[in-house]
């Protein structure tokens, strides 16, 4: 297991000073980036904050190490300490070496000799890291420009076009000309890492790159930055919060926490035998879309510690399940774990931990909860919600002063489902198939929109008065993406709870009642009603915002992205919140999510939507395993899973492109222009791709799987298939 | 998708805060005690109140007033009798400009504080709306703006409009035709501001929960845009003391015999070599009045910027120093 | 982009017509040049003053819809703006008193801006130095104090240094003296006459330009795209200077819409106190006359000078902003 990579720090015992020495003397020569003892304070204004506390790893050529990391954790800052972009005000310490030069201490002035040369950096938010006045090709010519002063403006064109079209974009001579707002997300960070490897990067820092994008696009932006390190040869830094993302990249992995490695090791020591309980409960948080596991998430309660006081213990204590007295005596240091080459862990019980423990009663995961409904046959259960060929079109028009439609935007075009009690139906897709409008639709329950909706038997053509609507209303309510932005910021927690309750016509003293059960009944305390959302985590207030929906007793919760902007270790506790009070109050979910591994946890029937239709629907197990249409097994394809071993063997889908805009939809199968069976069909059967629309039709007797191809099972184009060799870089 | 990369220190602090949530500070009381820890802002608040306050008793403290002629004491500098000095015309300077600020400062805090409501009642309505009355109300909005206020204002103060000019004081005028001129920049604010507010999830929950748009308004909306709306109010009285004062000056706001600073200012340029209290006095009281009132605007917004760093100053110095002592060494 | 400045252009021309149109009617109900007539030495009787004012087109005896259709159709199908009380002609006296106040605002207007963008970015560079503080403070300062009480104090300090040096270097009011031949005496004097209401507007106007370029330049300082830059290798001013100084561009840019009507506002101040003939000063001598359609003329300059500044930050818009540029 790649030895020759050693994450460092195994003299953790000796004091700083040693260390520092021992950096400059004993760090591996042929290390292209060494840091040790990486020390950063920010002052605020409640004092110093420690935000990174000792980090320590080599990196060798050509060798990728992954840093995973809540938010928090101090992972970008040590990137940022690392690139020397911190401001001015942070006080950093330790040693930076990157070829064995030192540049830690160097001026912002002799830094610029490094960055954007031997050192590059890729940023998470592809929609603002570029400037929006200059050109694409104005800003890859710069980083050309400031390094190779002496460089033709021809010869610089040349190469700023060879740069856009290793990263994919296509007709790359004509991009360059063109602005950032002109380029997708996804295609904003291909710019970006074009812009990174410009001058051949040694070392290729990556902070959360594809975070802000859809599962399809960040498939396609890693497949880039796979390719730019095969052809820069550079060694990579991943930081990301998502093990999926690193499983099939990293040759190591640093596990960061509250500013500090706890463990480090080769990547499948990591997955498959991590020795620290936060490690451990980071990879049993994480569902998993290729099995139909059917066990609770593991959920790290509580939250990371501030880093204003030096910690006199260990610091995950207070969270860890087998914390003891001796873990509050010091905090432990990385030490190495028997009989793994560079595998250390900082856990005065790694000993004792290792493969054969299982995290699910390490962390006390509660057990699957079983809903009363569940025992029903579906087709006996009453129906909460149904859509009859909902249409929500938008007209697109063009020019100023007298508007001409050029188009139509179909963001909903035909949709028909049904939800059944106590059932948990999702919809997936990319951004822009039409989800979020698909909601926004049920919520608006207006007489005048095309096509029905039904919410409890109360249909919006029949009556849609005030009266109506109220008793709609409390069959219906909803949960935000962003619990910060659902919570009035000026509203107590018992105002925000007492808001819908009120509206209801309730009495105080039944609202104070009420509102005491609702704390308890998502698990937080309820005495703690009388602060403001700010005082309380993300998960926490992700959990008023379900109070608030569950408070006049709704039969159906839509759900909207819920847990996406939550830590992954706080996601899962609230994911098992969602299951447990569908099991034990009954509740139908109409979810919305882009985490197909969360959809396949938490649903029982999932459709899956491109451009305004439903492509395939069904049983969340029937159609996750078994999926028939090609978008479909694209999707599922795109999301990386958080095992190493399959990762690096299993072939993928990559789409190409972004999702059209609905001008350029062809006649037919909405799909085609991104299809991997259309592209390798005979000129025959692309005909009817796209002439002909596809309906939505029964995969096979007895299930109630739906897809909408004519060939589902037609061979895939080999340009769209990526696998990694296994002996690449991997080789045990 | 939030930005998990924030490198906020602040952020941190405030977990920090979370952890000890046993001392629990509410939002008023925390922009409350950032003002006070601006010593500037507290100063203009000190200035502008014992402004008010003496251009209300300030009167008790003399004999004289603003009409009574002093035969014996034409064009007199300050004297023991005559605190500030006559003018030309033996009236007591002191007496006048007790007047003159209380006119001022009557002038400003109507305005400001009338603009600024109907500002709020008519971009709420805009935003609230949206659509076509959004359209219309914005476009009479602009042609508000697009009218040069200064003619309107010569033309309601001089003009022959008899009977206006016989049944109000030229003051009160002036307030009605500042009041017309002076809402449009901040209901244009309040608009976008309440507009985005209205994609906020928290009000799309308030209407999914069926709470009716009048309450959404008064208890979503107008707390949110408290903070601008307080900023806005001495901003306006800032903007109506100093309009007062332009238009007294050239001779088209307030007109003899009310009296106001920039009567008394434009009433004593063409004396000021000869009689240069009569200028520099009541010009004096006006900064006063306007710099208080800018400083306590600076303050507010300072305490109402939770990225404010307008706290903690003396330990970033601190820190600094550490860090060059450590380069240094 | 042109249709797009069509469309702005139309509704621009909507709203001067309605402003013009309500300013109309505001004049002509409030301001009677009879009355003024009246107080005559020798007193005319009041048929005499009707009869020669219906001889201008001024009929007090019409009620005000009737003479706003007299004067609208004046202008459509003569351009015809009317006649003063006196018996002047409104298009003859305008076209002077604009040049005049173009002559006097347009080099302001320039240095306005140039030298409070240069001074925004300037103390953005040195935030919380001391030369900041130095013009932070003034710009503040600046705000504090009425435009025609700075120009005043202006005037003052001129005259003083004119005292103290004991001879006639600067005017302080008039835009030329009378009688001196063509060539460089007179292009002296022109200048001796223009440095003190162009310092005077100046000083005064560039403040709030001062305040919103280094906001602007310091909102910029820290973003994500200024880090990129200096991820590519440029030094934390390089990257500043090339890539967040061109986006702070654009706010300015937008700001301008309020300049020009603001330095126009400023301009009847200056022109009264400089006593320069422009159109400010007339405007305000015209209400003063009780003059109906030379108060209205000024008020439609008014509008279309606005209009002329809001498109020309939409202009000045799509120059430094490609976002804009492509719709």
């Amino acid at each position: 297991m790649s030895s020759e990579t050693t994450t460092g720090a195994t003299q953790p015992a000796r004091p700083d000073v040693e260390r520092l020495h021992l950096a400059g003397l004993h760090a591996p020569t042929d290390a292209v980036l060494s840091v040790r003892d990486l020390n950063v304070r920010f002052n605020s204004e409640n004092g110093a904050v420690h935000a990174v506390r000792g980090v320590d790893f080599d990196l060798m050529p050509g060798k990728t190490l992954g840093i995973v990391g809540e938010s928090g954790s101090g992972k970008s800052v040590t990137s940022l300490a690392i690139m020397g972009l911190l401001p001015p005000t942070a006080e950093v310490s330790g040693s930076v070496r990157l070829n064995g030069r030192e540049l830690l201490g160097l001026s912002d002035k002799e830094m610029c000799k490094y960055r954007g040369n031997d050192l590059a950096m890729v940023f998470q938010d592809p929609l603002s890291s570029l400037t929006p006045v200059f050109t694409v090709g104005t800003q890859i010519v710069e980083a050309l420009t400031i390094h190779h002063p002496g460089m033709s403006r021809a010869a610089k064109e040349a190469r700023a076009v060879e740069l856009l079209a290793m990263v994919g974009i296509p007709s790359p001579k004509d991009r360059l000309k063109a602005f950032p707002h002109e380029f997708s997300g996804g295609m904003r960070q291909r710019v970006m890492i074009a812009i990174a490897i410009a001058n051949n990067p040694r070392v290729l820092i990556a902070d959360e790159p594809t975070t802000a994008l859809d599962v399809t696009i960040q498939a396609q932006v890693l497949e880039v930055l796979h390719t730019a390190q095969e052809e820069t040869g550079a060694a990579v830094v991943m930081i990301t919060h998502d093990l999926g993302v690193v499983a099939g990249m990293a040759d190591d992995i640093m596990v960061m926490y509250a500013g500090k490695p706890v463990e480090t090791g080769a990547v499948d020591d990591i997955y498959y035998n991590p020795r620290m309980p936060y490690t451990m409960g980071l990879l049993g948080a994480v569902p998993r879309v290729d099995v139909a596991e059917k066990s609770s998430l593991v959920p790290i309660e509580g939250m990371p510690p501030n880093l204003l006081h030096a910690p006199t213990g260990c610091s995950f204590a207070p969270r860890c399940p087998l914390a003891s007295d001796a873990c509050l005596d010091g905090e432990p240091a990385l030490a190495p774990v028997g009989g793994e080459a560079g595998h250390a862990a900082a856990c005065i019980k790694s000993g004792s931990l290792g493969g054969s423990v299982d995290v699910h009663e390490v962390f006390a995961a509660p057990p699957v909860p079983v809903s009363r409904f569940d025992a029903i046959p579906r087709e006996e259960r009453s129906t909460v919600l149904e859509l009859t060929d909902v249409r929500k079109h938008f007209p697109l028009t063009r020019g100023a002063l007298i508007k001409r439609r050029i188009g139509t935007v179909k963001a909903v075009d035909g949709l028909s489902f049904d939800i059944r009690e106590g059932e948990c139906f999702s919809i997936v897709g990319e951004s822009g198939s039409g989800k979020t409008t698909t909601l926004l639709e049920i919520m608006e329950f207006h007489p005048d929109q095309d096509g029905e909706v039904v919410i409890g038997g109360l249909s919006n053509k029949q009556a849609a008065d005030t009266k109506t609507k109220a008793r709609m209303r409390r069959e219906l309510q909803m949960v935000f993406q962003d619990p910060t932005g659902a919570l009035d910021p000026r509203f107590t927690v018992y105002e925000v709870l007492a808001e819908p309750l009120q509206n209801a016509g309730m009495d105080r003293g039944a609202i104070r009642k009420r509102i005491m059960e609702l704390m308890q009944l998502v698990g937080l305390q309820p005495d703690h009603v009388n602060r403001f959302p700010n005082q309380f985590s993300g998960g926490q207030r992700q959990r008023i915002g379900i109070a608030r929906a569950l408070a006049v007793n709704p039969k159906l919760v839509v759900l909207d992205e819920p847990v996406s902007a939550l830590d992954v270790s706080v996601q899962a506790g609230v994911i098992n919140l969602l299951d447990h009070l569908r099991a034990e109050l009954g509740l139908s979910y109409l979810l919305v999510a882009h985490d197909l591994s969360v959809v396949r946890h938490i649903s029982n029937r999932v459709a899956v939507m491109y451009l305004g239709k439903i492509v395939e629907i069904g049983a969340v197990d029937r159609v996750f395993d078994n999926p028939r249409h090609p978008y479909t097994r694209a999707l599922l394809s795109a999301i990386p899973v958080p095992d190493p071993q399959l990762e690096r063997t299993r072939e993928r889908i990559i789409l190409q492109g972004d999702l059209p805009s609905p001008l350029q939809a062809p006649k037919g199968c909405n799909f085609a222009t991104r299809c991997p069976v259309f592209a390798a069909l005979p000129p025959a059967g692309q005909e009817k791709c796209l002439t002909l629309e596809p309906p939505l039709e029964p995969a096979s007797a007895g299930t109630d799987q739906q897809f909408a191809c004519f060939f589902p099972d037609g061979e895939l184009d080999e340009d769209m298939l990526v696998a990694h060799e296994p002996a690449d870089q991997h080789a045990p | 998708m939030t930005n998990l990369n924030a490198v906020d220190p602040a952020t941190v602090a405030q977990d920090a805060h979370l952890e000890h949530a046993d001392v629990v500070i509410g939002k008023t009381t925390i922009i409350f005690r950032r003002f006070l820890r601006n010593k500037t802002a507290v100063a203009g608040l000190a200035i502008f109140l014992a402004l008010t306050v003496f251009s209300f008793i300030g009167g008790f403290f003399t004999q004289w007033d603003k009409e009574t002629i002093d035969p014996f004491n034409i064009g007199m500098p300050p004297s023991a009798d005559h605190y500030l000095g006559t003018s030309q015309a033996g009236i007591d300077l002191y007496a006048m400009t007790v007047e003159g600020t209380r006119i001022s400062i009557l002038i400003g805090l109507v305005v400001g504080l009338v603009s600024v409501l109907i500002a709020a009642v008519y971009g709420c309505t805009m935003a609230y709306f949206g659509g076509k009355v959004d359209k219309v109300m914005l476009f009479i909005l602009e042609a508000l703006i697009m009218m040069p206020a200064l003619l309107v204002v010569a033309v309601a103060t001089s003009g022959g409009g008899e009977g206006l000019k016989r049944n109000l004081p030229s003051w009160l005028l002036l307030i009605i035709v500042l009041l017309v001129f002076s809402w449009m920049g901040t209901a244009r604010l309040i608009r976008s501001m309440s507009m985005s507010l209205m994609q906020r999830d928290f009000v799309k929950a308030a209407q999914y929960m069926g709470v009716p748009p009048r309450r959404i308004v008064w208890r979503h909306l107008v707390p949110n845009i408290g903070s601008l709306l307080i900023l806005d109010i001495t901003r306006g009285v800032t903007a109506a003391i100093l309009a007062e004062v332009a238009f007294s000056f050239i001779g088209i706001g307030i007109k003899v015999p009310d009296v106001s600073l920039g009567v008394l200012i434009g009433g004593a340029t063409s004396q000021v070599q000869t009689f240069p209290w009569m200028f520099w006095v009541p010009l004096t009281v006006m900064f006063l009045l306007t710099g208080s009132l800018a400083m306590m605007n600076d303050g507010l917004r300072d305490a109402f910027d939770p990225s404010s760093s307008s706290t903690g100053k003396a330990k970033k110095a601190k820190a600094r120093k550490t860090t060059v002592e450590k380069k240094m060494a | 982009m042109l249709k797009y400045l069509a469309k702005r252009g139309i509704t621009y021309v909507v709203m001067i017509f309605l402003t013009t149109s309500a300013g109309y009617f505001l004049a002509v109900s409030s301001l009677k040049p009879a009355l003024l007539e009246q107080e005559r030495i020798p007193r005319p009787t009041p048929e005499q003053v009707a009869n020669s004012m219906r001889l201008k087109g001024l009929d007090p005896d019409l009620n005000p819809w009737e003479r706003y259709v007299d004067w609208l159709t004046g202008i459509l199908t003569r351009w015809d703006w009317g006649r003063s009380p006196n018996g002047a002609y409104i298009n003859a006296e305008f076209g002077d008193r604009v040049w005049i106040s173009t002559r006097l605002f347009l080099a302001s207007i320039i240095l306005t801006l140039v030298i409070g963008v240069a001074l925004g970015v300037y103390s953005a560079a040195r935030q919380y130095k001391f030369q900041d503080r130095v013009i932070t403070s003034y710009s503040y300062l600046a705000y504090i104090v009425p435009a025609p009480i700075a120009y005043f104090l202006v005037q003052l300090g001129a005259i003083n240094i004119n005292e103290t040096v004991g001879e006639r270097i600067f005017f302080v009011t008039g835009i030329s003296t009378p009688g001196l031949a063509p060539g460089w005496a007179q292009f002296v004097d022109m200048l001796a006459h223009y440095v003190v209401p162009t310092v005077a507007i100046t000083l005064v106007g560039w403040g709030a330009y001062q305040i919103a370029q280094r906001q602007y330049l310091l909102d910029n300082v820290n973003a994500d795209f200024v880090r990129t830059a200096r991820a590519k290798g440029l030094t934390r001013n390089q990257a500043i200077a090339r890539h967040a100084l061109r986006v702070s561009f654009i706010p300015v840019a937008q700001s301008i819409a309020f300049t020009i009507p603001a330095i126009f506002a400023g301009g009847f101040f200056a022109e009264k106190i400089f006593a320069w003939p422009g159109v400010g000063s007339w405007s305000i001598d015209a209400i003063s006359l009780q003059d109906v359609n030379a108060a209205t003329a000024t008020l439609a300059y008014g509008s279309v000078i606005f209009a002329l500044g809001a498109i020309l930050a939409d202009f000045a818009t799509t120059l430094v902003d490609p976002r804009v540029r492509v719709q």
